[in-house]
């Protein structure tokens, strides 16, 4: 099958520092992927492999069927996590430009730009410099920038940071838009909320290497096992030193308590009955932030920094 | 490498730049200033026309008549000669001894600083024997007053030593006439007369060059930072390859130099160079400096060669840096390279075939201001110019590839301030072999 972009085995090391360890995954047409993991799994490295920014040590990359090159580069659109403008040049200016290095020629250019800054609502800044526009609309035009020569592939670092919720709801928009005529997009980030609400495939990095791959659904279902959402008249103490829970914690005025491998779930509910009033009791369907927890520690990596 | 893209990039440098009011301003200031500085020299010269009223205290009793007749008919002369151009009006006074000398020179004292007079000149037969004369003034900076007044005293002395030995007066005014030595430049074209307005224009260009260098080598080094600075690089290098990023930079910011030039020499050619001729050559006919297009061929040649190297160097001290402060130290390494190339332009005019000018000449890092200076005051060997061309080629070629290792690295690098091993290291590791497919045109 024809993927948008294939990883195989890639490696990347500055000096004695592996960035990216042994990094395989595959993104299928079509599909909202998110490439996830806390700040310095190796993200940013991994897109800018893909995108040919930094070449890798070993491994290969297969974006839309074959190697990058220029065609190829022209299809695809990037939002890195570092971006900026030049703030002297005028906004149509600029996004001129930008669709100029990407090879679009002025009149498509000027159309789909002028669509984009109506439809953002931007068109009287059109002759303003750079410089006069607030963060969030300087965010837009990068946004238009990404996509102002129609790429079949957009890859979004971060894409959200900095945004304000209104302009969050937005973009988001964008994208389903963008994705709802069959482009791949692939979003990076390490708010797992995010991309909860958005991907339906996500590979998840950790210190370098993959650890955790596969659709949402498919990765909830799996990991739900031993997962509980109790409602019970104890303390989270209470709750924490009960036999078989490996870890505890209040959630909206219940507790959300994760099972040792192994312990069955009518066993701990037993125990529990004995010991407190339960008051309710349900299977609770994991978040992709306690998915990736129990994935870390799954993988025997002791991963000490807290997921935002 | 794509030209499009690397049209693009260049588009973008030099339609920016030369939007900016700085850039029209430099480009109409600068010949301004020249001009204006010009004017100020001319206009200072002019006034040495005017009034010199001086007190001649006359020892020797038949000096100061002839003298004030001499610098009458001078003024004359002067007049009919160059118009508009007037020496200085003098007005001589002669004063008798009042007891001592000293006491004379005391009252004549009180009297020039008094402002009555501008100066006195004291006519002493033992000092003239011993051909010396005393001429007092506040103002000893008079040049062509004093030079014009000495030399009035000289002739006027001259005739009376001829008469006394009983020579024809028509003599001396033969022996004041003085053999006019013309300069020629021999060619394999031929000989031209070189009036001194060749060599002048030659040191303006390098002037220019040299300026030039600075200033659009500086601005390429601070063009690359901006684009770290502003993170604005990232997005840019996703659509274009580093190397073309650069290489369209330079291309821009050069093409931004040779339209100031343009403008520059458009001015330069109406207004200040004939001026100047005159001006430096103190009014004498220099002629009105035709610029040979051999030298403009030239300088348009060695303006690209030199510029492309400096610019590489330029553009590898400010890849690895964020700001401008951290790049200036190493900034400092063009900076002596292009001002070696203009401080040995001396040494170069002196003597341009000899060793050193050679020598600098081929030498890649000082080449393309040595060079220039050279064709323009010689005619260096065709094997030399190939040589020093060839020689700036291949160092610009492997400073650029130099330049964009550095680049590639460099200008997604962030945070702290790199050292010269680490910036090495980039250089030499290479991109991975095994999963970066060669670089297909398509």
């Amino acid at each position: 099958m024809d993927y948008a972009i294939d990883l195989n085995g890639v490696s990347k090391s500055f000096g004695r520092f592996k960035a990216v360890d042994g990094l395989s995954f595959r993104v299928p047409r079509g599909a909202m992927f998110g490439l996830l993991g806390p700040n310095g799994a190796g993200k940013t490295t991994t897109i800018r492999m893909i995108m040919s920014i930094t070449a890798p040590d070993s491994g290969t990359i297969q974006i839309l069927g074959h190697a990058m090159d220029r065609r190829t580069q022209n299809r695809i659109g990037y939002l890195p996590e570092e971006r900026g403008l030049y703030r002297k040049m005028k906004v149509i200016d600029h996004l001129y430009f930008l669709a100029a290095i990407k090879e679009v020629s002025r009149d498509t250019a000027r159309q789909r730009i002028q669509g984009w800054l109506e439809k953002m609502e931007l068109k009287p800044w059109l002759n303003k410099k750079v410089d006069e526009l607030s963060k969030g609309m300087q965010q837009k035009i990068q946004f238009i920038s990404t996509i102002v020569h129609d790429p079949d592939i957009l890859i979004l670092d971060e894409p959200f940071s900095g945004l304000d919720p209104l302009n969050v709801a937005l973009m988001r928009e964008y994208f389903l838009e963008f994705r709802g005529r069959g482009k791949t997009i692939i979003f990076c980030t390490h708010v797992l909320e995010q991309a909860e609400k958005l991907c339906d495939e996500i590979v998840l990095m950790a210190r370098s290497k993959k650890i955790l791959e596969g659709s949402v659904k498919e990765l909830k279902r799996r990991n739900s096992e031993g997962l509980l959402r109790i409602s019970v008249n104890a303390s989270l103490a209470d709750v924490n030193s009960l036999p078989g829970v490996a870890s505890a914690k209040a959630q909206d005025g219940q507790f959300v308590v994760a099972l040792q491998p192994g312990v069955n779930q009518r066993d701990f509910l037993k125990r529990a009955l004995d010991l407190h009033t339960v008051e309710a009791f349900s299977q609770k369907e994991p978040d992709l932030e306690e998915i990736y927890i129990d994935a870390v520690r799954k993988a025997g990596m002791e991963e000490t920094r807290t997921i935002e | 490498m794509n030209g499009k893209k690397v049209f693009a990039i260049a588009r973008r440098e030099y339609v920016e730049r030369v939007r900016t009011k700085a850039f029209w301003i430099a480009t109409l200031v600068i010949p301004l200033l020249f001009g204006a500085f010009i004017a100020i020299q001319v206009s200072i010269s002019r006034k040495t026309g005017g009034e010199r009223r001086i007190a001649v205290v006359d020892l020797t009793g038949n000096t100061a008549k002839p003298l004030a007749d001499e610098l009458a008919s001078l003024e004359a002369k002067q007049a009919t000669e160059a118009e508009g151009r007037r020496g200085p009006h003098w007005i001589l006074e002669t004063r008798p001894l009042q007891g001592s000398l000293d006491a004379t020179r005391d009252a004549l004292r009180r009297e020039v600083l008094a402002k009555k007079i501008n100066g006195y000149l004291v006519l002493d037969s033992e000092r003239l024997a011993n051909e010396e004369t005393d001429y007092y003034s506040t103002t000893v900076s008079d040049f062509i007053a004093q030079t014009q007044l000495g030399s009035a005293i000289n002739r006027v002395t001259m005739r009376q030593k001829m008469e006394a030995r009983g020579l024809p007066a028509d003599l001396s005014a033969d022996l004041e006439k003085r053999i006019d030595m013309k300069v020629f430049k021999v060619t394999q074209k031929g000989e031209s007369e070189e009036k001194g307005a060749g060599i002048l224009a030659a040191i303006v260009f390098l002037i220019l060059m040299y300026s030039t260098f600075f200033m659009y080598g500086y601005q390429v080094m601070r063009g690359v930072i901006e684009e770290k600075s502003s993170r604005i690089v990232e997005i840019v290098v996703a659509s274009v390859r580093p190397t073309e990023l650069m290489l369209g930079k330079i291309l821009g910011i050069g093409l931004v130099g040779l339209t100031q030039y343009f403008v520059w020499s458009l001015v330069a050619m109406n207004l200040s160079l004939p001026w100047m001729a005159t001006m430096l050559a103190g009014g004498s006919d220099l002629g009105v400096p035709r610029i040979p297009i051999s030298m403009l061929a030239y300088f348009i040649l060695f303006f690209m060669l030199g510029y492309f190297l400096y610019a590489s160097i330029y553009t590898t001290i400010a890849a690895p840096f964020n700001t401008d402060q951290e790049a200036q130290q190493l900034a400092m390494i063009p900076m002596m390279l292009i001002l070696g190339g203009f401080l040995i332009y001396p040494a170069v005019m002196n003597n341009p075939s000899g060793r050193v000018a050679v020598f600098f000449s081929l030498f890649p890092f000082t080449a393309s201001l040595v060079m220039f200076m050279r064709t323009a005051v010689s005619e260096p060997p065709a094997w030399q110019i190939l040589l020093s061309v060839a020689l700036l080629l291949g160092t610009t070629a492997l400073l650029t590839w130099f330049a964009g290792r550095v680049y590639r690295v460099g200008i997604l690098m962030y945070g702290k301030k790199p050292t010269i091993p680490e910036i090495l290291r980039w250089v030499r590791y290479s991109p991975g072999k095994a999963a970066q497919p060669a670089t297909r045109a398509s």
